[in-house]
């Protein structure tokens, strides 16, 4: 039986329609270098991208899965973990991301928006903690500028950086 | 000029992510600019997003790098605007583990701790809590006591979730906090309620009196959020395993009485516990099984799944008690999911009979 533990979620990933990572985050050592890392999210890329069937069982771990355009959500945990607690990370990660991206799930305006989601993952999980799950709560506390909200800002900050 | 051409560039579409191809050093020698004054909020936010990207990519940064860039970052701490500030925290504790010298933001993050801006306030706590050693541990324990009862859920939960990673290296420190962690087990607020009975019951964990004086005060209600209630099931189950007459316990009762709580999150794990638990009798095992019976109809795949893995496990040990469900399964045979119909043959396998042959 599972222990009871605060240290529920392994890893998150977003990933491309490619399988190339774009945000991950591993939270404990069950893949101790990148190197392993991006081989099981490939893995698992090529396990769910053509199948929307939302969880799958890999290397003995529970993965939920969503995807939208360019764009693939992953929340994955221990075998034993209950996997509607991995469901509520999911869910609220992608209404999250799906807030800060004006429903422009797409892998562009996740370039546009990067500091946000980084930010909000943060939020989300903390460690392997799922430190709030309640998507209203994590936009408040990204604290979104005003203007983020409105009009993409990708191209007043690529100016500086040229 | 150099804002045409990057227009021009971007309307060709040369690629789809501006970030591919970022060179560690162009980040490193873009971060340089974190000194010039004034600081311009967006530029350097949007700086600090591409070492962040540079990072997540697994580029490995020497000590002297990280250093370098990091004590460059503390410039930033200068500028009050609220997206950088909350950037600046968050690379703090990516590259905490990195670079040298680390505690020289811990005024600053001491500061932004117990200022007014909540915002700042919690991710403040969670950066300070990377960086501290045992040894300063000391000197920032009354703001953490204070931060664990705050007022402000995600202030408090923060402290929480910290005060549980810093338990690793430095236990008995966060023992002495366990008053403050009691106070905010209490709270409305489902996740800091969930923190505080995790922080508890890691606390007390080798003490198997307190952790059952624990649970008996928290089964009797009082739990609100759904996550400590899942918690609660399990600290519950493993505590079952070692009584000997589980008959008369009033933790059974428990976890039964959750198979009819409004969240499907805590049904399931009732259910889950009562079929793992060791020895369960058919007529402990029947309430469950029903429960799972009805997510197998679910919409959610997730749940489908769920109820099909556990039902899996229950057909090992007590096939009759699952042959109730073997129409629901035969369905699942079919679904998109193919885990799920791999599942549910696999189950079917063991309950069927020769009347479901036919069909």
């Amino acid at each position: 039986m599972i222990e009871a533990s605060l240290y529920t979620i392994k890893a998150i990933c977003i990933l491309d329609n490619d399988g190339e990572r774009l945000i991950s985050k591993f939270y404990d050592d069950t893949f101790p270098t990148v190197k392993e890392q991006k081989e099981f999210e490939k893995n698992l890329f090529n396990k769910t991208h053509k199948a929307n069937a939302e969880i799958i069982m890999l290397d003995g771990l529970t993965c939920v899965y969503r995807s939208n355009v360019d764009l693939f959500f992953y929340v994955i945990g221990s075998s034993q973990e209950n996997e509607l607690i991995l469901v509520s990370v999911l869910n609220c990660l992608y209404e999250v991301t799906s807030q800060i991206l004006r429903k422009n799930v797409e892998k562009r305006a996740l370039f546009d928006h990067l500091d946000s989601v980084y930010l909000a993952i943060d939020e989300i999980v903390d460690g392997g903690i799922i430190l709030e799950a309640d998507p209203s709560s994590i936009l408040q506390r990204v604290a979104l500028r005003g203007d983020d909200m409105s009009e993409p800002n990708f191209k007043d900050t690529v100016i500086w950086h040229s | 000029m150099m804002l045409r051409r990057d227009k021009k560039d971007e309307e060709e579409g040369a690629s789809s992510n501006p970030f591919q191809g970022l060179e560690k050093s162009t980040v490193i020698q873009e971060a340089r600019s974190f000194n010039e004054t004034p600081i311009k909020p967006r530029k350097c936010c949007h700086t600090l997003t591409k070492i962040m990207y540079v990072l997540n990519q697994g580029e490995q940064f020497g000590r002297t790098e990280a250093t370098g860039t990091f004590f460059a970052m503390t410039k930033l701490f200068q500028s009050s605007d609220v997206t950088l500030r909350r950037m600046v925290y968050l690379l703090i504790k990516e590259m905490a583990d990195i670079a040298d010298d680390v505690i020289i933001v811990t005024s600053s993050l001491t500061r932004d701790m117990t200022g007014k801006e909540d915002l700042y306030r919690a991710a403040a706590i969670r950066a300070l809590c990377k960086i501290t050693d045992s040894t300063m541990l000391q000197a920032i324990e009354r703001f953490m006591k204070q931060a664990i009862v705050d007022k402000v859920p995600s202030v408090s939960s923060a402290a929480l979730a910290s005060s549980l990673h810093i338990m690793k290296q430095n236990p008995e420190v966060v023992r002495r906090w366990v008053n403050e962690v009691q106070e905010a087990a209490s709270s409305d607020n489902i996740m800091v309620q969930y923190h505080a009975l995790g922080l508890l019951h890691y606390v007390r964990k080798n003490d198997p009196m307190a952790v059952s004086k624990m649970v008996s005060k928290y089964t009797k209600g009082g739990l609100k959020s759904p996550y400590a209630t899942c918690l609660l099931i399990r600290i519950s189950a493993k505590l079952l395993e070692k009584e000997e007459y589980r008959d008369a316990s009033p933790l059974v009762d428990f976890i039964e009485s959750c198979l009819r709580h409004k969240s499907e999150m805590v049904i399931y794990e009732a259910a889950h516990a009562i079929v793992n638990m060791k020895d369960t009798s058919a007529r402990e095992l029947a309430p469950a099984v029903s429960v799972l019976q009805l997510f197998l109809s679910s919409p959610k795949p997730t749940l489908r799944f769920a109820a099909t893995k556990t039902l899996n496990k229950v057909a090992m040990t007590h096939p009759a008690a699952v042959t109730a469900c073997n129409l629901d399964l035969e369905n699942l045979i079919t679904d998109v999911n193919r885990s799920i119909a791999t599942l549910a043959i696999t189950t079917l396998l063991k309950t069927g009979s020769e009347s479901s042959i036919d069909r």
